[in-house]
């Protein structure tokens, strides 16, 4: 509760005048990252229409809609002023608790592959986790910014680093470790960006390793002496086990890595052809549209297809990067520092898990993966980045 | 190699892009640096001192925190560092992955492909039909008929109303109709046999309400087909899936697949490779769900080569039937074996019990298969002519009698006398004439004839004696007729039987060393075919044979094989040893052999229309009824077949054996004569107990 105090207390309403600039002559454009942005949402579509093609289970429509839907969301965020956002620490501390644990209420949360990750009400169905991404930077943001840059002190940062555990903490109870590993990936470059001691930072990741170590010797006695699934779910620790060692389980989660192995390395340089992955559409590959969609891409336009992403994804991030740089304040800084962390991210975590780099998780891949929430939630991230271009006074 | 260059200079792009955005990003931070640093700084003192105003806790560490923020250098040195950490965070990540992608993509991108293609494509093979088997005249003893056969994908087994109406319609229960459609023993994509002889009425069924049936299809396949029933079944053989072990062997230019019908007895073994053809193809598209996509291509299946056997179908059918009629009033089980004694042609094989080849088509049920492994069933998958060992009994004494000839022991002129009882090997081992009040006075014509054991006891016991020859004359001399060893006959199966030696009996009586010394005793009851000999119907064939030509002749069932278009691919050949013993003493053999038919007036009628020559013998058991043998040739002076014929537990060899061995003969000769009419009816397997007359009575005794 004291610490609740303390950066409660750090709240800052003078914050709003620093709004010195209004954006009067319209929204200020940062060419480069605009085009890259666009020139990957079309080509994440038409890897959406050949991962959709033919499979009843999805609609590229659906995924149309939610292009559309986001690029409003994108407009808005655009339009207004982010400095608007960095006050709310509490505020987006209960957004996020509220968001992670809507699946768990009765009616409206749904269960799918094991984790309650959904909402749904009649028509109406997302994944509130996506969402909280949003929330988490901003929370992230604005928690290290208070800090102006220096979180050189070890009880600040333990501060920081509790609030910012809480969104990690609540989405481990659905439990989606993928999600979770997102939310902890945002806070650790929050943490870097907002300017915490190395030092502090690397304890912090020996604690977090000597913790997965503990949690994997626990694990299997816990479970012995309970006789349930007690810290990791049973898939969690065969998809981590299968990482190590692919031969581990080659009919399960051995046989979607082979699958994705074999679609990815069949394309060779220029692939089968648009409409041609057969690994694909004849259901060798599992969940092609949403979590190994890369490799539905890399079939049909192989290695160039693949790098021409890559490129993308380069160009969009460094161009976040010179965004961030030239914020006027601390949080912009961080805000877009963490979306460009968060993509980094998903990008080398479905990509490579993929490639089998690393293990296979639930994590989509920004703007090519099926899903409207995810997309949604890109484009919210774009309207961000934008706002930070646009609302800064000086160009 | 061009993709190689292609990836390469790709890879180069990439890496230039990210230099140049690198760069551009570095040269607008020179440019833009200084004003951001100052700009940035006033904005984050307002911020800090308003946050100081604001928090009564921080603000004694406001002006520290803030004071490093304010000085514009430092600050933006902190943040250059977290940017480029940040950068190489970035790049770092996406070379990576570009490095692992054109690893996976360039490297190993080949080796991928003919994975994916490997899922792509499914081989599925449709058998072919197998050639047909023919007598030696062109008589189709077995061939192939079309059965209809209902077929079901694998996804049926999980749609509960389509087996439900399935189990309706062929009245097959609804719990094995799904075992038969999980089945995959055929493959994986294969699709599943649920009736192999669907009546056409169902079948149109079927194929008129198809919207019902889902998944299943109807599909005309060829079987074997045994038109007469048991007819040569032992010499064709039955067929069946293969085995885990035929699977695993080597075949030479052919393959075969899982669930094949392949041989697996008989000549249907043997002759496997050539009966069975080549398989058709299909080469399906097929996704993970085994759903048949598409048919890429497909060759039909080609039918495999004919074989013409030696055997004459209605001297076959003459040999069960007459083995079924010996059997069904005396004897237990039998063997006849007819062969071509010039060229080794078996003209017929006939055993008792039989079995119906067809039983094995569509599959053996676990009962009928243990009821043909029962000591009640007398094995009736026995091929009694190759594997079933006997003692000889009073056939052997001929071949003593040509080893007593040749080693100058007797000739044809000894005498003997026998009173029925024998002390040769002193008065404490008495052993008996089988007329036990004794034959008087006898040559060795008269031994014959009359299967005087006296007169062979004799012999052996010159051989016993004798220390001219060694321990071991008289099995090394009988063995140059084929005892102990294979006739090397074209089926498989075959056992070699036993001649006894001293050293065989030492090292069988390993265990009991009291049991194992060479006794007189041995060597006398060896004389008369009894003892430790064992011999099989086949190799008393070929040896009659041997008596009779002088040629030790390897018997055969294959004539030739043609393939589909009648045209000759192979054509047997005979092959022999030539005997090496007197033609004298054959000649004397011979004529006591003839006399054993002419002398008896029971046997002589048994050839009315030939001059046969013979030999009969019982082979005698303390345990059981005594075996009947009888073995001949003819016509004796041209002499063309030989026939040996066993009647287990048939008591006499004259009243058991000789008259099948008989009715084999005539047929043998008339067929020869082209006299034979063709006659051939359906031969029925009435190997169970109380059908075959008095056999169940008999195997009380």
């Amino acid at each position: 509760m004291a610490e609740m105090q303390t950066i409660s207390s750090l709240r800052t309403p003078g914050a709003k005048s620093t709004r010195t600039v209004s954006p009067k002559a319209g929204l200020k454009v940062h060419l480069p990252f605009l085009i890259t942005a666009v020139v990957l949402v079309v080509y994440g579509l038409i890897v959406s229409f050949s991962a959709t093609y033919g499979n009843a289970n999805y609609s590229f429509p659906k995924q149309a809609m939610g292009v559309v839907l986001g690029i409003f969301l994108m407009l808005i965020f655009w339009k207004i002023d982010y400095h608007q956002m960095s006050d709310y620490v509490m505020f987006f501390l209960i957004v996020n608790v509220v968001l992670i644990f809507l699946p768990a209420l009765p009616v409206v949360g749904l269960e799918v592959n094991g984790a309650r990750s959904w909402f749904k009400l009649g028509p109406l169905s997302f994944q509130p986790g996506e969402f909280a991404k949003v929330s988490v930077i901003l929370l992230a943001a604005c928690v290290v910014s208070r800090y102006g840059g220096n979180l050189n002190r070890a009880d600040e940062y333990l501060k920081a680093l509790l609030i910012m555990a809480v969104p990690f903490v609540c989405i481990l109870t659905q439990p989606d470790l993928g999600t979770g590993l997102v939310y902890l990936f945002i806070g650790g470059v929050a943490l870097i960006i907002g300017g915490a001691r190395a030092k502090y930072i690397l304890i912090t990741l020996a604690v977090i390793a000597g913790g997965i170590i503990a949690l994997f010797t626990l694990d299997p006695i816990l479970d012995e002496m309970t006789g349930s699934d007690v810290l990791l779910k049973e898939y969690q620790r065969s998809r981590l086990l299968v990482f190590l060692d692919p031969s581990y389980d080659l009919a399960g989660d051995g046989y979607n890595l082979q699958q994705a192995k074999i679609a990815i390395g069949s394309g060779g340089l220029f692939g089968k052809g648009f409409l041609n992955a057969t690994q694909s559409t004849l259901g060798y590959l599992p969940e092609s549209a949403t979590d190994f969609v890369f490799c539905v891409l890399a079939e049909q336009f192989g290695f160039v297809g693949a790098l021409v992403l890559l490129g993308l994804y380069t160009s969009l991030v460094f161009n976040g990067f010179s965004i961030a740089k030239n914020s006027n304040d601390l949080f912009g800084t961080v805000v877009v520092v963490c979306i460009c962390g968060m993509w980094i991210f998903q990008v080398l975590e479905n990509i490579g898990m993929d490639c089998g780099l690393m293990p296979i998780t639930g994590i989509p891949l920004p703007f090519v993966s099926y899903g409207t929430s995810m997309m949604l939630v890109n484009f919210v991230c774009l309207g961000l980045i934008l706002s930070v271009w646009a609302h800064n006074g000086r160009h | 190699m061009l993709e190689a260059i292609i990836a390469v200079i790709a890879t180069l792009a990439l890496i230039a892009i990210a230099l140049v955005v690198f760069f551009r990003i570095r040269a607008g931070r020179k440019g833009e640096g200084p004003t951001l640093a100052a700009h940035a700084s006033v904005r984050s003192i307002n911020t800090v001192v308003s946050a100081s105003k604001g928090s009564g806790m921080l603000s004694k560490d406001a002006p520290t925190t803030s004071s490093p923020r304010g000085s514009s250098g430092r600050m933006s040195d902190g943040l250059k560092s977290r940017f480029l950490a940040m950068s190489l965070l970035a790049g770092g990540v996406f070379g990576t992955l570009a490095v692992k992608l054109w690893s996976l993509q360039i490297l190993e991108g080949s080796s991928y492909r003919s994975d994916a293609q490997n899922n792509l494509y499914t081989t599925v093979y449709t058998p072919a039909p197998r050639g047909i088997i023919y007598d030696r005249n062109g008589f189709a003893m077995v061939n192939n008929r079309t059965s209809l056969t209902v077929l079901a994908d694998p996804s049926v087994a999980d749609d509960h109303d389509t087996v439900a109406r399935l189990s309706a319609l062929l009245g097959i229960p609804f719990n094995i109709l799904v075992q038969r459609i999980e089945d995959s023993s055929g493959g994986a994509q294969s699709q599943r046999a649920i009736e192999t002889e669907a009546s056409l009425r169902n079948v149109s069924f079927i194929v008129e309400h198809s919207d019902a049936f889902p998944g299943v299809s109807v599909d005309s396949r060829t079987q074997r087909n045994y038109p007469y029933g048991a007819l040569a079944a032992h010499a064709i053989g039955y067929v069946g899936t293969i085995t885990d072990d035929q699977l695993n062997r080597e075949y030479e230019g052919r393959t075969v697949q899982s669930g094949d019908i392949v041989g697996q007895s008989g000549v249907e073994l043997a002759y496997d490779d050539l009966l069975a053809g080549d398989h058709g193809v299909r080469t399906l598209v097929v996704d993970s769900a085994g759903n048949v996509k598409d048919v890429v291509s497909e060759t039909d299946p080609s039918r495999g080569s004919d074989l013409y056997l030696t055997i004459d179908a209605t001297v076959q059918c003459v040999a069960d039937e007459a083995l079924h009629d010996q059997i069904a009033s005396v004897g237990a089980a039998g063997s006849v074996v007819a062969m071509d004694c010039t060229t080794g042609e078996i003209l017929a094989l006939a055993n008792y019990p039989t079995y119906l080849p067809g039983t094995f088509v569509g599959g053996i049920s676990q009962d009928v298969w243990d009821s043909f492994n029962t000591d009640d069933s007398y094995y009736p998958l026995m091929n009694r002519a190759l594997a079933g060992t006997y003692p000889p009994a009073s056939t052997f004494k001929p071949f003593v009698g040509m080893a007593g000839l040749d080693n100058g022991f007797i000739t044809k002129g000894s005498s003997w006398k026998c009173t029925g009882t024998w002390t040769g090997f002193g008065e404490e081992y008495p052993q008996k004439c089988w007329l036990e009040a004794g034959h008087g006075t006898l040559d060795f014509y008269g031994a014959i004839v009359n299967s005087c054991d006296t007169a062979f006891y004799e012999v052996a016991k010159e051989f016993y004696n004798s220390n001219k020859v060694s321990e071991t004359a008289i099995q090394d001399y009988v063995k140059q007729f084929g005892f102990e060893s294979e006739t090397g006959i074209d089926i498989s199966g075959e056992a070699v039987g036993r001649i006894p030696t001293p050293s065989w009996k030492a090292e069988y009586y390993a265990d009991a060393p009291e049991e194992a010394a060479w006794q007189p005793g041995d060597m006398s009851n060896m004389s008369i075919g009894q003892g430790y000999v064992l011999v099989t119907p086949m190799q008393v064939a070929v040896a009659y044979g041997g008596i009779a030509t002088g040629k030790l002749m390897k018997p055969r069932l294959l004539k030739e094989v043609r393939n589909s278009n009648k045209e000759m691919v192979v054509s047997a050949e005979s092959s022999w040893q030539d005997l090496q013993v007197s033609e004298d003493h054959l000649k004397t053999v011979r004529e006591a052999l003839r006399g054993v038919v002419t002398d008896n007036a029971e046997i002589a009628k048994l050839f009315p229309s030939v001059d046969a020559a013979g030999k009969t013998g019982t082979a005698e058991f303390t345990d059981k009824a005594d075996h009947g043998w009888f073995a001949c040739y003819a016509p004796y002076d041209d002499p063309k077949y030989v026939v040996a014929c066993i009647i287990e537990e048939g008591v006499g060899g004259s009243s058991s054996a000789a008259p099948v061995a008989a009715k084999v003969m005539n047929a043998c000769i008339k067929s020869g004569n082209g006299k034979l009419k063709r006659n051939v009816s359906f031969v029925s397997s009435k190997y169970e107990k109380g059908k075959g007359g008095k056999t169940s009575t008999a195997r009380q005794d």
